[in-house]
């Protein structure tokens, strides 16, 4: 079942996440990235669903078997991401080199005078994100987050960053949408993650590395009615300190015809399953989701 | 099932148009819950809601609000809140 990673989350992740934050600060990047092969070595062994997952996730992706060392790389990139949030939220651009593609995207829509939806997925690293604001100005972009099942990252943003972990918007309350809607109207960012469904999502069947997975269909949703343009956002690893940041225009408005709302619907969720899946395809490291995205 | 005054009779309505519901409006429960459990409403269709009344009534819904939970509890409450917030 899709919602399997709430209930694998955050086994024995609590401790390794409070140590690699020390680290980091502590040492610095370089020495702090040999602490991860310890942890990731630690990760592949200890937890075989997760294992199973990802190494059914990259079959998928890039049609052959799949070896340890393949399965070692993922996490690495995984777990290279996560290290890096902690200087991506206090401010250390200066460590990286971001590539990127598309900026010119997002200006132009900003450039209107509207907010728009900044829509990604758990691959690579959304936080990157923050080096876009950096390049643009006073970027004002807040993440719809599921903080309850998150917990204890949000409270390590808290601690590195507290003016990030405020702009957090919080889902669950019955006004979260109409305060999305009211940061959009000022001209804010609303970065929101259309790959996992949680408990409560409305969703879709969508085909996507082959097979059929359940979307949720809300972000498609919530731009037909607060009728926001939706730009696509991936932020990929791509080893040692580099990452490209990936813009793309995906529609300015999502239309649903009163006659068969759920057929554009699905339509539309499908169309952003094939730019992840194209994505997929071209940095399998980057996909994090940890659990079995089809279902069992 | 508690009986809808006037006002909450044309919220009911408003509601289940402007979320096309596949119920009648006059089924609605002013008391029971409208989301979560109750009519099976999220955080998107109270956005949708939020805009019908703003254009209808001319009364809008903030998420600062204090209240903001309360009046999105049932129709009842809803209603209220558009009875004596409205500007048109």
């Amino acid at each position: 079942m899709s919602v399997a990673w709430q209930q694998q989350k955050e086994q024995g992740t609590h401790r390794s996440l409070r140590f690699m934050v020390w680290i980091a600060q502590s040492l610095g990047r370089t020495p702090a990235r040999t602490f991860l092969y310890p942890i990731c070595f630690y990760f592949l062994i200890g937890f075989g669903c997760a294992r199973q997952a990802i190494r059914r996730f990259r079959e998928r992706a890039l049609n052959h078997p799949v070896g340890w060392l393949e399965l070692f790389r993922h996490y690495h990139a995984f777990a290279s991401t996560i290290l890096d949030r902690v200087y991506f939220l206090t401010g250390r651009f200066d460590l990286f080199e971001v590539e990127f593609h598309g900026r010119e995207v997002l200006q132009q829509e900003l450039a209107k005078g509207r907010g728009c939806i900044l829509l990604g997925a758990h691959v690579g690293s959304f936080e990157v994100v923050r080096s876009l604001g950096r390049s643009q100005g006073n970027l004002d972009v807040r993440v719809v987050m599921d903080e309850q099942n998150a917990h204890r990252i949000r409270d390590i943003t808290k601690e590195l960053n507290p003016v990030v972990a405020e702009t957090v918007i919080q889902v669950g309350g019955v006004e979260t949408m109409l305060q999305v809607k009211e940061c959009l109207d000022q001209g804010g960012v609303i970065g929101v993650m259309g790959d996992r469904v949680t408990q409560d999502d409305q969703t879709v069947g969508c085909t996507f590395l082959g097979q059929e997975a359940r979307f949720p269909t809300g972000p498609m949703r919530l731009a037909n009615v607060a009728r926001a343009p939706v730009v696509l956002f991936f932020g990929l690893y791509r080893g040692g300190n580099r990452y490209e940041v990936h813009l793309e225009s995906f529609c300015d408005q999502v239309q649903l015809s009163p006659g068969q709302r759920e057929a554009d619907l699905r339509q539309c969720v499908q169309r952003y399953a094939e730019r992840l899946e194209a994505v997929c395809r071209q940095a399998p490291d980057n996909w994090f989701n940890f659990y079995e995205f089809w279902g069992e | 099932m508690t009986a809808q005054s006037p006002i909450e009779q044309e919220v009911a309505q408003l509601l289940v148009e402007t979320l096309k519901l596949k119920v009648s409006a006059a089924i609605i429960d002013p008391v029971q819950p409208l989301f979560g459990d109750g009519l099976g409403l999220d955080s998107i269709d109270a956005l949708e809601l939020a805009l019908a009344i703003s254009k209808t009534y001319g009364y809008q819904l903030k998420s600062s609000d204090p209240d903001i939970k309360v009046i999105f509890s049932s129709l009842r409450a809803l209603a209220e809140a558009i009875e004596k917030n409205r500007t048109k």
